[in-house]
């Protein structure tokens, strides 16, 4: 066993033995050796928490508070970009920030190098050393899906994203595609009967809507049945909103997107608005 | 699926274009074109809006994945939005819109953002003309879709 | 269920060289939904006004396509005349098939007939979908607040009570006045500020309808125009107030040139203010007073002149010189801005009584010499290229007046946006006194550096603003508007749709989207009176949630779909 499933453990065993979480969001072994989520309850259960392999949970976080009575208190075991998923989903009104704790821990140079990840941590993790990520578009596999001019990368994603069943697998897996209902379900954008889903009302559409909100977790890659590289086009957006206006997703809690905002004010009203949550109908009282 | 056949040069007469022009000053200018009888290719259409801001990406997806060659949103001077700088975001939002279009290849050469022509019919018929003769050597998007909408659906 | 009548425009032959209309009527007579299709010779004399509502009624239909010219020329008045005979707008879709097809395509009679027949397709399209907003009317409270009780909100308060209606006059300090209390003279009359003041404070005492509200802030907003709520806060209590509009005439705030020409180091370095203060307490010793001008101005931090330091510069000088005809005083300015006739003379009255100006360049400014006290001013004549040496007993340093410190959190209550220096924004350039926000003016230094008079003026100005709200007894959300013909609609968001992630509240220019708790989950709300129709909002809404019934995305997407149908067919 790791030290980092040791601390895990032990931390989220002292959570729910103290009572101050209700439940431990995480990923456990049953009696059928099966890894799978699993929300423990009680201190005792903790001997069969796993960390491995990499799930993202935060979407399973969200529907649990949402299932879950209003004193429930949650602790989500995560990795880095788990946590960066979870407070997109905060700043977006998913999940109530006073309802979640994170127990976060940093992944191996392995599980970097399988992501492509460049930031293979959490801001503050309860486990594990911050290891240097992993520069995606230095990778040549990576590099390649966006090499050539425009009709050889047009011909190579017109094949690729020709492989898609339409599953939605990766909207279902994505922790920030939580609209009901969904574009990708409405005939007015995409033809319902057409399979493969079509490129540019699905899988653009989808990769736009994600633009200034994905946090490259690859669960949406992870989750597809035949493999289509869907993080590469979200990473190529990422890199844009970098470097044009220093904005990364799942890193700011108070920072909305910049797509959002004109030029020259942070916000319409030429100030910081204090909180997403915040109703102006309510009375501002300073 | 083979897709070589797909993605050929040739294109099949002008350039079809789907123009988004916001009623306050791009639609004045094309209008102001006709006034003026300039001599234009027909294949382009014209969908009025109340602000380019109105303007959803996804509708520009949709238009591409419609028949259309390319796309041209028009909106007004940037510090003239009557709608306070609305044109300001629909600007840096089309732009990330044309970063994606370059990662599949499809280009962001099929989108024009123009936000200088205010009731100009000179500058709306150059504009648009730069924009056809940009499209020109570009594959035709409909041939693209056609073909893949009659490819068998699993390989 | 009732169709579309379709009524094509001949323009009296203009269409046809360029269009097939015989071809494009049987098209367009083949489309589900058309009940009716009509060739018309014109629209737009005034016989066929009538003539088109008979033909409206008589098909049955109850939409109605017209193909003719652009709505900028005739075609337009002819929507307008529809409406106004009680055809809903929503249900009139006008296509523009001449200056927008005819008129320039005249090459390609074949690709131009494509085109008109997918624009009226696109034109059908649009009608299936098109619909409605709801209106919202509020009645309107005939009160006011003025924010700010100095020479402009002073003015504004007295304008409004004088046509009738209440004011709520609301000062952070515990009498009115504003900057004009610090000041001894206003120029350039040279009246005593005091003066001036008076009628105003007399009026606040004496008028029933000002509720003067002394120590008092604002500390919370919501609504608006035509219906502020807002929360006023003072030591004795808080206050409620409803009101229909709000003025803000808060003023500008003093700026202190720590470290510039050894002010605070030097105690006869002192600042404009200051000097004016010891006008008015009578305490003007000094025999060699030198004025040094854009001090603090017109420099990288504060790039803008502030328009009145160089006039109450003058005017100091000037009772310098009057109070002791052996003072010696200076003025060492950049430039003097002194624009118009009357400061002009004013200028030239200063220079007549015998105060000296001397221009230096921005690169070379003045220093102070001496030890322990002020001996003598150093400056390099720009004009005469000449350094002078000139002793001085006061330095007087004018300053640029700065946003007033309370401007960020009044902007905020009521969701006004601040210009780059911390002025309210004005709604520029068409707009003046008025903000982004819809019954929310503002006016005198809270807008820019004015001087007592132009603040008075501004007041005034914004009043009657707020006055053109204030005596209408209800407004309708579509009448919230600059445009002549109203909004276009506003946004509507579908019940059970919203995900509650806040694009639309962070997008709106005009914060008319907020988030509201709903069970247990954040919905969006649109504010009717706020919603300017702009789309943004719906723009950025992730599922479509938010629309504008006039324009919504099924109608849009209907128009995308048949915008290259006939060409398809080749």
């Amino acid at each position: 066993m790791t030290s980092t499933l040791k601390t895990i453990r032990g931390k989220a065993e002292n959570l729910l033995a103290g009572g101050l979480a209700d439940g431990v969001l995480c990923l456990g072994r049953d009696r059928f050796n099966v890894v799978q989520p699993r929300l423990f309850h009680k201190a005792e259960e903790v001997g069969s928490l796993e960390i491995e392999p990499k799930w993202n949970l935060a979407k399973l976080a969200m529907q649990t508070l949402r299932s879950a009575e209003k004193s429930f208190r949650l602790t989500v075991v995560c990795r880095g970009c788990d946590e960066r998923a979870l407070l997109e989903l905060v700043k977006r009104n998913q999940i109530d920030a006073s309802r979640m704790t994170t127990l976060s821990y940093t992944c191996g140079r392995e599980q970097a190098e399988a992501c492509l990840c460049p930031r293979p941590y959490p801001e503050n993790p309860a486990a594990g050393e911050k290891i240097e990520g992993v520069d995606p578009f230095g990778d040549p596999r990576f590099a390649s899906l966006l090499a050539g001019d425009d009709q050889e990368r047009m011909a190579r994603w017109t094949g690729l994203l020709s492989r898609c069943l339409k599953c939605y697998g990766c909207r279902n897996a994505c922790p920030i595609c939580v609209c009901t209902p969904c574009k990708l379900e409405d005939d007015l954008w995409v033809e319902r009967s057409a399979v493969p889903a079509e490129m540019i009302p699905y899988h653009l559409i989808r990769a736009f809507h994600l633009s200034d909100t994905c946090v490259a977790c690859g669960a949406c890659q992870d989750a597809c049945p035949v493999g289509i590289p869907l993080l590469a086009l979200q990473l190529v957006m990422r890199r844009s909103l970098r470097e044009k206006y220093g904005y990364e997703a799942g890193l700011e809690a108070d920072r909305k997107s910049p797509l959002l905002m004109d030029f020259e004010h942070a916000s319409p009203a030429g100030f910081a608005l204090p909180a997403w949550t915040v109703s102006s109908e309510a009375p501002h009282e300073r | 699926m083979n897709v070589q056949g797909i993605v050929d040069k040739t294109t099949r007469g002008t350039p079809r274009v789907l123009v988004f022009a916001c009623r306050w000053c791009a639609l004045v200018g094309a209008d102001a074109v006709g006034r003026g009888r300039a001599d234009l290719p027909a294949s382009f259409r014209v969908i009025p809006v109340e602000c380019a801001a109105m303007v959803e990406p996804d509708s520009v997806l949709r238009a591409l994945a419609s028949g259309a060659d390319g796309v041209a949103v028009m909106g007004c001077h940037l510090g003239g939005c009557r709608f306070n700088d609305a044109n300001h975001v629909a600007l840096k939002r089309m732009e990330a819109l044309g970063d994606l279009l370059d990662a599949v290849g499809i280009g962001r050469r099929r989108l024009l953002l123009s936000f200088g022509t205010a009731h100009e019919g000179r500058q709306f018929a150059e504009v648009l003309g730069a924009f056809f003769r940009e499209l020109e050597p570009l594959p035709s998007l409909a041939a693209w879709r056609k073909t893949l909408l009659n490819q068998p659906s699993f390989r | 269920m009732p169709g579309v009548i379709a009524i094509l425009c001949r323009c009296c032959g203009q269409i046809e060289p360029a269009v097939d209309l015989q071809a494009l009527r049987e098209r367009i007579d083949r489309e589900a939904g058309v009940v009716s299709v009509e060739v018309r010779d014109s629209l737009c004399l005034p016989e066929d006004g009538a003539a088109i509502v008979k033909a409206v009624e008589s098909s049955g239909a109850d939409r109605i396509l017209l193909a003719a010219c652009s709505q900028y020329g005739k075609a337009g008045a002819v929507v307008s005349a529809l409406c106004a005979r009680g055809i809903d707008r929503s249900r009139v879709r006008l296509v523009d098939i001449r200056e927008g097809c005819a008129w320039i395509h005249r090459g390609d009679r074949t690709a131009a007939t494509a085109k008109a027949c997918d624009l009226l397709c696109m034109g059908l399209g649009f009608l299936r979908y098109g619909g409605c907003s709801t209106d919202a009317v509020v009645a309107v409270r005939p009160e006011c607040l003025v924010a700010g009780a100095g020479s402009a909100g002073l003015a504004a308060a007295v304008s409004i009570a004088r046509a009738g209606f209440q004011v709520h006059l609301v000062e952070r300090a515990a009498e009115g006045g504003g900057m004009l209390k610090l000041i001894s003279r206003v120029y350039p009359t040279d009246v005593e500020a005091a003066e001036k003041l008076r009628p105003y404070l007399e009026e606040v005492e004496r008028n029933p309808r000002i509720a003067f509200h002394p120590k008092t802030r604002v500390v919370s907003a919501t609504g608006f125009a035509g219906d502020f709520k807002v929360r006023l806060a003072s030591a004795t209590g808080d206050v409620n107030v409803r009101v229909g509009a709000v003025i803000l005439a808060t003023g500008a705030g003093v700026w202190l040139p720590r470290g510039l020409y050894r002010y605070g180091e030097l105690k006869e370095v002192l600042t404009l203010m200051e000097l004016e203060r010891r006008q008015r307490e009578g305490k003007t010793a000094a025999k060699r007073s030198v004025f040094i001008q854009c001090a603090g101005a017109r420099c990288p931090e504060r790039p803008y002149c502030a328009t009145m330091c160089c006039p109450s510069s003058i005017k100091n000088a000037v009772l310098l010189r009057k109070a002791d005809p052996d003072a010696e005083v200076t003025i060492l300015h950049r430039d003097i801005m002194t624009p118009g006739h009357i400061l002009e003379r004013y200028y030239r009255s200063a220079l007549e009584a015998g105060v000296r100006f001397v221009r230096f360049a921005v690169e070379e400014p003045p220093m102070i010499s001496g030890e322990g006290h002020v001996e003598h001013v150093e400056v390099f004549d720009a004009i005469s290229g000449v350094k002078r040496e000139i002793e001085a007993d006061q330095v007087v340093l004018s300053t640029p007046l700065v946003a007033n410190a309370d401007n960020a959190k009044l902007a905020e209550l009521f969701h006004v946006p601040l210009d780059d220096y911390g002025f309210f924004r004005e709604d520029y350039p068409l707009h003046p006194l008025e903000t982004r926000q819809g019954g929310v003016f503002i006016c005198g230094s809270a807008r820019w550096p004015v001087s007592s008079g132009e603040a008075a003026t501004q007041g005034e100005g914004a009043a009657m603003k707020a006055l053109a709200i204030l005596c209408r007894e209800k407004l309708s959300a579509r009448s919230m508007s600059r445009l002549p013909e109203g909004k276009l609609g506003h946004a509507r968001i579908e019940d059970g749709a919203c995900s509650g992630c806040g694009n639309c509240v962070a997008v709106c220019p005009y914060e008319a989207c907020t988030l509201q708790r709903v069970g247990g989950a954040f919905v969006s709300r649109a504010n009717k009176m706020r919603c300017r129709a702009c789309g943004s909002c719906t723009a950025v809404c992730p599922n479509g949630t938010v629309q504008m019934p006039e324009h919504n995305a099924r109608a849009v997407g209907a128009m995308i779909r048949r915008a290259f149908a006939e060409g398809d067919a080749g």
